[in-house]
């Protein structure tokens, strides 16, 4: 049928309840595959979303430890080696899009005993603090270890904040989720470097810029994107950092 | 037709209309939120937030595309005009749609943060320099006011205060809308990790929304060039031949192209021929592919009706149009390309006087 009316072809007036007998069945049939259509593009583009990963609140199962607050320069907390699991160093994040910078600097280098919840993914812990006070005893001849240096390293991969990518989110990575990760960052929570490729079995890091200081807005134009970042990585207990020269980044796509 | 303004005249067909459009998006909605993330290949479910923001915005986004087929499709094929009727109530339906996808971005990207959502929003990424990592939440902004804009002003009301031009250039928005959306999404969820499906869908959006509208193009200007008839023909004492009676049906028009691209829609009807503009004063509809109801010309878009032989309104209605002066020579029609004044009586031709 074209555009052209003629004196036998059906004419719709949308007014008049009396729809054309010969329109009634296309207007049935377009009707059902619209809203069939409609059904199997909702399965479609539902069904095959991207894995978001394995990350998550933690929620039932509470982190209460004592350990030595210090700032590398992101929060983190060393706790001691025991019962079987060695030293462990835990990346901090506060309520929400916020860090903890204010509840912890006064603690710095101190004993503290921390409660709140870890959010994890794969080997990548970071803790969400509920409260944070100064330990009323020392853990007994504790005194973390020094950085090792793993020597300089070229990486591929994506700039994340730590707590989305960990899994606060649920997908917490990509461009979509750039904005939110700007207002993270933005709010005290630490970088971490997702890289393709592992150093030491590790693909996260937690960044620093490269004389081990806080990073700067010149992070924001890298983030979420694919990008190759140089610079020397150490190992604090389990905790991988990446102390990025960002002169030398490079978007890759 | 009205002659008073109220917010939505319902009749069988707009309910029905509306019914279906209920129906299909609900249903998009309740298999894209509840059934589908059954069938996921995933570790662990994605938030809730996030996926009823990717089922509103998804939905929007298909909407939109088949807002923007409608009108190609009718002008293609007639029987796709039921669907232009009632199109109104599908922007406004999608406007909604849109804006609780942005509802949930803002209540989830942009909240548990110090910053205000809305000022998150506008500050957050701002590297406008660059493609990729471009702020594609901005491009999202502008279509979401522009669709809110052509809701609100979707009422007739907006249309007699606007007046038909400035009304019809307004909506012409819309493309810019979709414009926006397209990049909205190109530069943001599809510069994720590879999604083939919804790449597909978005690239199939594009494809089919350019080609109707430009085989729509093609087949106008085609008409175009086959009414010109009017340009390059005989003149007499500035009448221009038109056509032959034979070529019109009866209660049915021939539309012709004068020289400034204007149309003409010449009817046949009781014996008789009268020639009013083409264009409809309510939305510009076509008058020339409708046709003669109980005596009056009934445009094929939304039922607006004139007299053939003044081109007004019949009463208590008020709109008129232009009407032009036609003579017979045996079976030839000329016409005078000098449009008479809206509403201005001409006196049909009788076709059993001529020759």
């Amino acid at each position: 049928m074209s555009w052209k009316q003629t004196k036998d072809a059906p004419f719709f007036v949308g007014y008049l309840n009396a729809v054309p007998k010969q329109l009634v069945t296309f207007l049935l049939v377009f009707s059902v595959c619209f809203a069939g259509g409609l059904g199997i593009a909702a399965l479609a583009l539902s069904s095959t979303q991207n894995d978001p990963g394995n990350g998550g609140f933690q929620w039932g199962n509470r982190f209460e430890n004592i350990g030595i607050m210090e700032l590398r320069p992101y929060p983190v907390l060393r706790v001691a080696a025991d019962a079987g699991n060695p030293a462990r160093t835990y990346m901090l994040a506060g309520q929400g899009k916020r860090g903890v910078f204010n509840q912890v600097e006064k603690h710095e280098n101190g004993f503290v005993a921390m409660r709140g919840v870890p959010v994890k993914r794969g080997d990548l812990t970071m803790i969400q603090v509920g409260r944070v006070e100064a330990a009323e005893s020392e853990v007994t001849g504790f005194t973390p270890s020094e950085p090792i240096p793993l020597g300089r390293w070229k990486l591929t991969g994506e700039i994340c904040d730590g707590k989305c990518y960990a899994g606060a989110m649920r997908p917490g990575q990509g461009l979509a989720h750039k904005a939110c990760a700007d207002l993270c960052l933005t709010g005290g929570i630490p970088p971490v470097f997702v890289s393709s490729g592992p150093v030491e079995n590790r693909n996260f890091f937690l960044m620093a810029d490269k004389d081990g200081n806080l990073l700067g807005d010149e992070i924001k134009p890298l983030l979420a994107l694919f990008v190759e970042l140089e610079g020397d990585v150490e190992r604090l207990d389990d905790l991988m950092v990446f102390k990025v020269d960002l002169a030398k980044a490079r978007v890759l796509r | 037709m009205s002659v008073q303004y109220t917010p939505v005249i319902w009749n069988r067909n707009k309910i029905l209309y509306d019914a279906v459009l209920l129906i299909a998006v609900a249903l998009y909605l309740y298999i894209y939120i509840r059934v589908a993330p059954g069938f996921e290949d995933v570790t662990k479910p994605l938030d809730g937030a996030i996926l009823r923001m990717r089922a509103f915005g998804s939905c929007a986004f298909l909407m939109l595309t088949v807002i923007l087929c409608i009108g190609p499709l009718a002008r293609l094929d007639r029987r796709f005009l039921p669907l232009l009727y009632n199109r109104r109530h599908f922007g406004v339906m999608t406007a909604g749609i849109a804006a609780v996808h942005a509802n949930y971005v803002l209540g989830w990207y942009y909240a548990f943060s110090p910053t205000d959502s809305y000022v998150a929003l506008l500050s957050s990424n701002t590297s406008y320099g660059q493609i990729l990592g471009f702020p594609f939440e901005t491009l999202g902004i502008a279509a979401l006011l522009i669709l809110f804009v052509l809701a609100a002003t979707s009422h007739d009301f907006w249309l007699s205060f606007l007046g038909a031009p400035i009304w019809k250039a307004l909506h012409m928005f819309i493309y810019a809308a979709y414009a926006f959306v397209v990049l909205h999404v190109a530069l943001g969820a599809l510069q994720g990790t590879g999604d083939p499906i919804f790449t597909s869908v978005v690239a199939a959006s594009v494809v089919l929304v350019s080609a109707l509208h430009f085989a729509t193009g093609r087949m106008e200007a085609r008409r175009d060039r086959g009414d010109e008839t009017a340009k390059a023909s005989l003149q007499e004492k500035g009448w221009l031949v038109a056509g032959e009676i034979d070529e019109i049906d009866v209660d049915c028009a021939k539309v012709v192209t004068l020289a400034d691209d204007e149309r003409v829609a010449i009817f046949k009807y009781d014996g008789k021929l009268s020639a009013i503009t083409n264009a409809c004063a309510h939305q510009n509809g076509p008058l020339g592919e409708g046709k003669v109801l109980w005596g009056c010309i009934t445009c094929p878009w939304h039922g607006y009706q004139y007299n053939l032989t003044d081109g007004r309104a019949p009463a208590p209605f008020t709109e008129k149009i232009s009407t032009y002066r036609l003579q017979l020579i045996g079976s030839t029609i000329l016409l005078d390309p000098k449009a008479l004044p809206p509403g201005t009586h001409v006196d049909p031709v009788v076709i059993g006087e001529a020759a």
